[in-house]
């Protein structure tokens, strides 16, 4: 992704938008701009003395723009030309669009607020009012999970753990929610595993204050939905084999780095044209084709029940070979389900 | 030719063409702009390169008949530079700040919009919702935008569409719009489009009179199929029920039988998805009727236990 092409080009709009701001502040320290503008402070310089060189013919210096930089900050003179917003290309449209959208459908945005405001405004410029849609779950305690991690409360909850298939009561000190890939997730400190876990909001049955506060904080750094590096970092406090491969039958497309609990299991399996949708469905540790036009996928299983119902739905278009203990998991879950089905019928 | 070189010849290009007010022809271009080889098809090209570069940035370069051997002249008209003031006021551009840093969806191009605007302002904030980022999303949103037809392929074949609507939902984005091949609404997948779609002519596109969007939203996959539609109904046991109801809803309970579990009955027009959907369940769901659909279910699963027994 990093051809030339594209570097100038991203190099260019990230000028353009310094450029911009410099035009309508004059002057602004470098460490600002940085910040501002997510840039690298020598970046940083290096675009601004270029564009310093840059202006119209003759390049005559009283053609040129107008840009000063020291080793702090940075004097500008530029046209007002150049402080009028542009128009949005087409992905910056709808990913501003999308975004302001998604965060209106929170439960409980003011449907009167500013950024409904700021979204009728965008409509008239960007596109056709409604023609971007976003709906988020609303499970039925997020309102109540929501405000026992804005008041600091801990809480008891009744959670049905489905990589384990089973239903735990645990006190846990709530850090924050966060919505991905079509649920709402709840980071907390556990006081049952001694450790910071994540849990499906949908899958808590019910929750309580225990009537003190939160004695554990879950701090960005081993929380993972932050806009720091830790989303994409691999914090070893955080067990993500517990609920997110356990719960989430997705893949980490979305910027979820998926790495394995330390109770998972590594398991290798042979699957055919019509279990290909395994490899966008979960998190995939390798692909290799086989001779016979199969592909070996490895992944890690951290659940056996969440595992025993992917094989399910695999049915005959996947085979497990490996390790040995697993070799008859999709035997054992099929029977297990035949076996509902008959009990359910005599009865 | 280093990447600085790039950068500072597009620059002055950008200004050039933004500054004229009569369209430059290449010739006249490449005496203005240092950086551009001599005459002949490698400063063609090299212009050519830079144009889309301009283009992939939002900065659309007009061409114009000019007079002259060179026929051909160019410049950035204000109109197509500059967005239309939005007007925004302090607490709207915040809100709007907040969205964006609240998003997390790949690329950061949400945040070079706001620079654009020129409303940026660094936030703290922790990320609460995680969008996916498909390179079809801006192009279907343009095809809505500019009531264009839209093509693509999809299960196999190229569907042309006009678009309506786009739903975020569940995880998945969809299109919603009128399929001009089986005259009938359909839904999308976004993610399961085999091909980036390809935007017709604008104003190619008009939806028919009444087009319900919603009405037409279907997005249980086993509604997204072409089977005639049945219902099915199935027995959910009472630890899987309480998420099932939360995402069939209280329209889809047929029956409570208290500990034995709860009886949905669901619309279905596509049974291998049903079918996947309810084994997704493991022991908690069976299908109790039609018994066609039944069958088959445990049809599959003698098939699973027979398929690993005749391998050991």
């Amino acid at each position: 992704m990093t051809t030339g092409r594209l570097d100038a080009g991203r190099r260019l709009r990230r000028l353009l938008a310094v450029l911009a701001y410099l035009a309508e502040h004059q002057s602004a320290t470098l460490d600002q701009l940085a910040v501002r503008f997510e840039v690298p402070e020598v970046e940083l310089i290096g675009d601004l003395q270029l564009a310093a060189c840059c202006g119209l013919p003759p390049y005559t210096p009283d053609q040129l723009m107008e840009i000063l930089v020291d080793e702090t900050k940075v004097e500008a003179r530029l046209g007002a030309e150049l402080a009028r917003p542009r128009r949005l290309t087409r992905d910056e449209g709808f990913a501003l669009l999308a975004a302001a959208r998604a965060i209106a459908a929170v439960p409980g945005a003011d449907p009167q607020g500013a950024l409904s405001r700021a979204l009728d405004k965008l409509d008239t410029v960007l596109g056709r009012s409604g023609s971007v849609v976003v709906q988020l779950d609303t499970p039925p305690l997020l309102d109540d999970i929501r405000h026992a991690c804005e008041a600091a409360q801990q809480i008891e909850i009744e959670y049905h753990s489905s990589s384990r298939d089973e239903v735990t009561a645990r006190v846990v000190d709530p850090g924050g929610i966060f919505e991905s890939e079509g649920h709402w997730y709840l980071d907390a400190y556990c006081h049952r595993s001694g450790g910071v876990r994540r849990f499906r909001v949908d899958r808590l049955r019910w929750m309580k204050p225990t009537g003190s506060a939160t004695c554990h904080h879950v701090t960005s750094d081993n929380l993972v939905g932050t806009t720091g590096g830790a989303r994409s970092g691999g914090d070893s406090d955080v067990t993500r084999g517990d609920a997110l491969i356990g719960d989430t039958v997705r893949g980490p497309a979305a910027g979820m780095t998926f790495v394995p609990g330390p109770e998972a299991a590594v398991v290798r399996m042979a699957i055919d044209e019509g279990g290909r949708w395994l490899l966008e469905a979960v998190p995939v540790l390798g692909v290799a084709d086989l001779d016979d036009g199969r592909k070996e996928v490895t992944i890690a299983v951290a659940g056996r029940a969440w595992f025993d119902r992917l094989l399910l739905r695999l049915g005959t278009h996947a085979r497990v070979l490996g390790p040995p203990e697993l070799l008859d998991a999709a035997t054992q879950a099929a029977q297990r389900v035949i076996e509902a089905y008959a009990v359910a019928d005599t009865s | 030719m280093s990447k600085v070189d790039r950068l500072e010849r597009l620059t002055n290009l950008m200004l050039v063409l933004l500054g004229t007010s009569r369209p430059l022809t290449l010739r006249e271009l490449a005496d203005a702009v240092p950086g551009y080889p001599g005459p002949g098809d490698a400063r063609r090209q090299a212009f050519e390169r830079d144009k889309r570069i301009l283009r992939d940035e939002g900065i659309t370069i007009a061409v114009e008949p000019v007079d002259g051997p060179d026929q051909l002249g160019y410049r950035i008209r204000h109109e197509d530079y500059y967005i239309a003031d939005l007007d925004l006021s302090p607490d709207e551009q915040v809100a709007l700040n907040l969205a964006v840093a609240a998003v997390h969806q790949g690329e950061p191009r949400g945040r070079e919009a706001l620079w654009r605007l020129g409303i940026s302002t660094p936030v703290e904030s922790l990320v609460v919702a995680d969008l996916p980022d498909l390179p079809a999303l801006p192009v279907l949103h343009e095809a809505i935008r500019t009531a264009a037809t839209v093509a693509f392929d999809y299960h196999g074949s190229t569907r042309r569409v006009e678009p309506a609507v786009m739903r975020f939902r569940g995880g998945w984005w969809y299109l919603i719009g009128y399929d001009l091949g089986h005259c009938a609404a359909r839904t999308f997948r976004v993610d399961r489009m085999e091909s980036l779609p390809v935007c017709g002519q604008p104003g190619s596109a008009a939806l028919p009179e009444g087009f319900d969007a919603d009405k037409a939203f279907a997005d249980k996959p086993w509604l997204l199929g072409k089977d005639d539609q049945i219902e099915v109904d199935v027995l959910v046991d009472p630890i899987e029920a309480p998420l099932v109801l939360l995402e069939l809803g209280e329209a889809a309970v047929l029956e409570r039988r208290g500990t034995a579990g709860t009886v949905f009955r669901i619309p279905v027009t596509n049974t291998d998805a049903l079918r996947s959907w309810v084994l997704g369940l493991g022991h908690h769901a069976r299908v109790l009727s039609p018994p066609d659909v039944r069958a088959a279910v445990l049809e599959w699963l003698h098939a699973m236990a027979g398929y690993e027994e005749a391998l050991r």
